[in-house]
C-alpha cells in the first residue's frame, strides 16, 4: 500500500496546520474582524473591543431581526459579499454555517480566515458560542464574564418558580410552532412554561394547524408583533378563533427580535416570560418551598 | 329542474362533509354540537370560526368561478374562455398583493378586494377590447397568456419587494389559492361582492341566449350589447374580484365544470348559469376537501388540485377544437 504510506507525512502536516491555527487566535488577537451573518454580528458586537469590528451584517440594523440593531448602525454595514471581504482584506471572517455557502466556501479558498457558527441555537449552547468567539477575537475575560452571568440569572429564574408549569404556544406568521430544539422552545422551558408544540411532538420550526391549538387551549400564545408591511400570514395569528378562546392570554411577550439568535441578550425573553409565569401561577407562601 | 336538484344535493353533502373534516379530528356528534349548541369550547370555536367560514367560501367562491365560466363562454362564443385561462384571476390577484402589501390601506383586510376589484376589472375590460369584436378562439387565449404571465410576474415582484421578508412566501398562496385559515371575516368581505355578481350575471340571462343567434340577431331582438356587455363584465369581475382577493388564484373551475354540465342541458347558454354554478361549488369544495386529506401532515394548496384536474381537461378541450376545424 504505497499510497497509504506516502499520505501520512501529509496527514501529519495538515494536523501540524489545524494545531497552529487552532492556538493561532489565542497568541494574536485579530485586530480587523468581520462578520457577514446576523447571529455572528450581533456575538462579535457584544465582546468586540473598540474599533476591532471592520463591518458587520446589513440584517444586523433591522429592529426586527436584530435586538443590537441601534449598536449595529455604529459599524458600517456589508452584505456577506466577497467582494466586500475581498477589499476589506481582515484578519477574521465570523459567518454562520447556516448561510451564504458558496461565499465561505470562496473565501476559504483565497485563504481567509473563515469561522462557522452553528445555526443550531438553544441557550444551553449560548454560553459555549460566547466563549469560543471570545477565544476568536482575543476577549476571552469579557466572554467569560458575560457566560457566567448569563448562566447564573438563568439558574435564579428557574429557582424562582413553583407550581405546575403553565402551557404556552410560539405562534408565528402562517402558522408556525417553535417546537423541540428551538431557541424559543429552550427560553419557554427556562422561563418554565411547558411548550405546547415540542410537547405535541414537532421538532423544529414548522406548520401547526389553528384547529389543533384551538383543541389543545394553552394558557399563553405568544405572538409576534405586528410589523410596518403586513402580510396576509399575519392574519392567522389574529384569526377570530384564537382571541375567542377564553382564558388564554395572547400577545407578543417576548421583545421584539429577542428569539432569532443565540445571543446573551435572549436573558431579556426569559425575563419576560419568568414575569409573566409570575403573574400566571404566583409562589404562595409555602408553595414556594 | 332534475339536474338542479341533484347538484344541490350534493353541493349539500359535500358542504356537510367540508365541515366534518380537519385536523383537530372532532367526533361527528361534537362538531354539529359545537356548530349548532354549546358542545364543548372548543369544538364551538373551532365549528364557528374556522370550519364554517371555509366551506361557506368553497361554496360561495366555487359558485362564483363556475358561474364567471358559464358566462364568459356564453357571452364570448369561445369554449375556452374561464377567468384563470384568460388572466382575469391573474390581474385581480396582482390588483390585490398592489394594494395590500404596499400598505396603502395599513394592514386592513379591505384593502384586498377593493385591489382584486380593479385587477379584475382591469384585465376584462382589455380583454374585450383585443379580442372580443373578431371572436377568434386562439386570439382570446393568447391575450389570456399573455395577461397571466405578465400578471403572475409582477405578483412575484410585488411581493419580493416588500420590505417584510415573510411577504415572499406568499407568492405560493397567491397563484396557487387556499382555503386555509379563512375567518368568518372573509366571508363577509367577499359574499356580498360576490351575490352582488350573481344578481348581474343572471340579468344577462336573457341576452346570452339572444347572442347565441349572433350579435345583430340580438340585437334585432331588442337586447342592448351595451347593457349586456355591462352586466357580465361588472358581474364576473364582482365574482372573480372578491374571490381571488381572499383565497388567491383558483384556476379551471370556470372551464371544467360548464363543459361538464353543458351536455346535461338544452344547450342554451342561460340554462346552464344555476347548474354551472351548483357544479363549480361542488367541484371546489370536493377539491377543498381533498386538500385536506391527501398529506397527512400539512395540507396542499387547493389550486394544485384544480391545476391538476384542469389542465389536462383544457389541453383534451384544444386537442378536440383542433380536430374540428380540420
Amino acid at each position: 500500500m504505497p499510497k497509504r504510506r506516502k499520505c501520512l507525512p501529509c496527514l501529519s502536516g495538515l494536523a501540524l496546520l489545524a494545531g497552529a491555527l487552532l492556538v493561532a487566535p489565542v497568541s494574536a488577537a485579530p485586530k480587523r474582524v468581520m462578520s457577514l451573518n446576523l447571529c455572528t454580528d450581533q456575538l462579535a458586537m457584544t465582546l468586540a473591543g473598540p474599533d476591532q469590528l471592520v463591518s458587520v451584517s446589513f440584517l444586523a440594523r433591522e429592529p426586527g431581526l436584530s435586538m443590537l440593531h441601534e449598536e449595529a448602525r455604529s459599524y458600517p454595514a456589508n452584505h456577506g459579499l466577497a467582494e466586500e471581504v475581498f477589499l476589506e482584506n481582515p484578519d477574521l471572517v465570523v459567518t454562520g454555517t447556516y448561510s451564504l455557502h458558496n461565499t465561505t466556501a470562496l473565501l476559504k479558498r483565497l485563504g481567509f480566515h473563515v469561522e462557522e457558527f452553528s445555526f443550531a441555537q438553544t441557550l444551553e449552547t449560548i454560553p459555549g458560542e460566547v466563549r469560543r468567539m471570545g477565544a476568536l477575537i482575543g476577549q476571552e475575560k469579557r466572554a467569560q464574564a458575560i457566560a457566567d452571568d448569563f448562566t447564573r440569572e438563568l439558574e435564579t429564574i428557574a429557582a424562582g418558580q413553583c407550581g405546575k408549569d403553565p402551557t404556552m404556544i410560539a405562534y408565528d406568521q402562517n402558522g408556525i410552532a417553535s417546537g423541540r430544539g428551538t431557541l424559543a422552545d429552550s427560553v419557554m422551558q427556562a422561563a418554565g412554561f411547558a411548550n405546547l408544540a415540542a410537547d405535541m411532538g414537532v421538532i423544529g420550526v414548522a406548520p401547526f394547524p389553528l384547529e389543533q391549538v384551538i383543541a389543545a387551549h394553552p394558557d399563553v400564545i405568544s405572538i409576534g408583533a405586528p410589523q410596518k408591511a403586513p402580510t396576509l400570514g399575519e392574519f392567522v395569528t389574529r384569526h377570530p378563533a384564537i382571541g375567542a378562546l377564553p382564558d388564554t392570554r395572547i400577545g407578543a411577550f417576548v421583545p421584539e427580535a429577542s428569539l432569532s439568535c443565540g445571543i446573551p441578550s435572549v436573558i431579556e425573553a426569559v425575563r419576560a416570560l419568568a414575569a409573566l409565569r409570575t403573574e400566571i401561577a404566583p409562589c404562595h407562601g409555602n408553595a414556594a418551598q | 329542474m332534475k339536474l338542479c336538484m341533484s347538484l344541490i344535493l350534493l353541493v349539500f353533502v359535500l358542504f356537510v362533509v367540508s365541515l366534518l373534516v380537519g385536523p383537530a379530528e372532532l367526533r361527528v356528534e361534537d362538531s354539529i354540537a359545537g356548530l349548532f349548541a354549546g358542545g364543548s369550547e372548543a369544538a364551538a370555536i373551532i365549528m364557528r370560526e374556522i370550519r364554517l367560514p371555509r366551506a361557506l367560501l368553497g361554496l360561495a367562491i366555487g359558485m362564483s368561478l363556475g358561474l364567471s365560466g358559464a358566462v364568459l363562454q356564453g357571452f364570448l362564443r369561445n369554449p375556452l374562455a374561464e377567468p384563470g385561462v384568460i388572466g382575469v384571476s391573474s390581474m385581480a390577484a396582482l390588483g390585490a398583493v398592489l394594494v395590500f402589501y404596499s400598505g396603502l390601506a395599513g394592514s386592513s383586510l379591505y384593502a384586498l378586494p377593493a385591489g382584486a376589484l380593479i385587477g379584475a376589472l382591469l384585465a376584462i375590460l382589455v380583454l374585450l377590447a383585443i379580442a372580443a369584436r373578431q371572436g377568434s378562439t386562439l386570439t382570446l387565449i393568447l391575450a389570456g397568456v399573455a395577461l397571466s404571465s405578465l400578471a403572475g410576474a409582477l405578483t412575484a415582484l410585488v411581493l419580493n419587494l416588500s420590505p417584510n421578508p415573510f411577504a415572499s412566501y406568499e407568492i405560493i398562496f397567491w397563484l396557487l389559492g387556499s382555503l386555509k385559515d379563512r375567518s368568518m371575516e372573509h366571508v363577509a368581505l367577499a359574499l356580498p361582492l360576490m351575490a352582488a355578481g350573481w344578481f348581474l350575471i343572471a340579468l344577462s340571462a336573457r341576452a346570452i341566449d339572444a347572442l347565441s343567434l349572433g350579435e345583430e340577431a340580438a340585437s334585432s331582438l331588442g337586447i342592448s350589447m351595451s347593457l349586456t356587455r355591462f352586466l357580465i363584465v361588472a358581474g364576473v369581475a364582482l365574482c372573480v374580484g372578491a374571490a381571488t382577493a381572499v383565497t388567491g388564484t383558483i384556476g379551471f373551475i370556470g372551464l371544467v365544470i360548464p363543459h361538464l354540465i353543458r351536455p346535461l342541458t338544452n344547450r342554451m347558454p342561460s340554462s346552464l348559469l344555476l347548474p354551472a354554478g351548483l357544479g363549480g361549488a361542488a367541484l371546489l369544495l370536493a377539491a377543498d376537501i381533498a386538500a385536506r386529506i391527501v398529506l397527512p401532515a400539512g395540507e396542499l394548496n387547493v389550486g394544485v388540485l384544480t391545476a391538476l384536474i384542469g389542465a389536462p381537461f383544457f389541453l383534451w378541450l384544444v386537442v378536440r377544437a383542433r380536430r374540428e376545424m380540420l
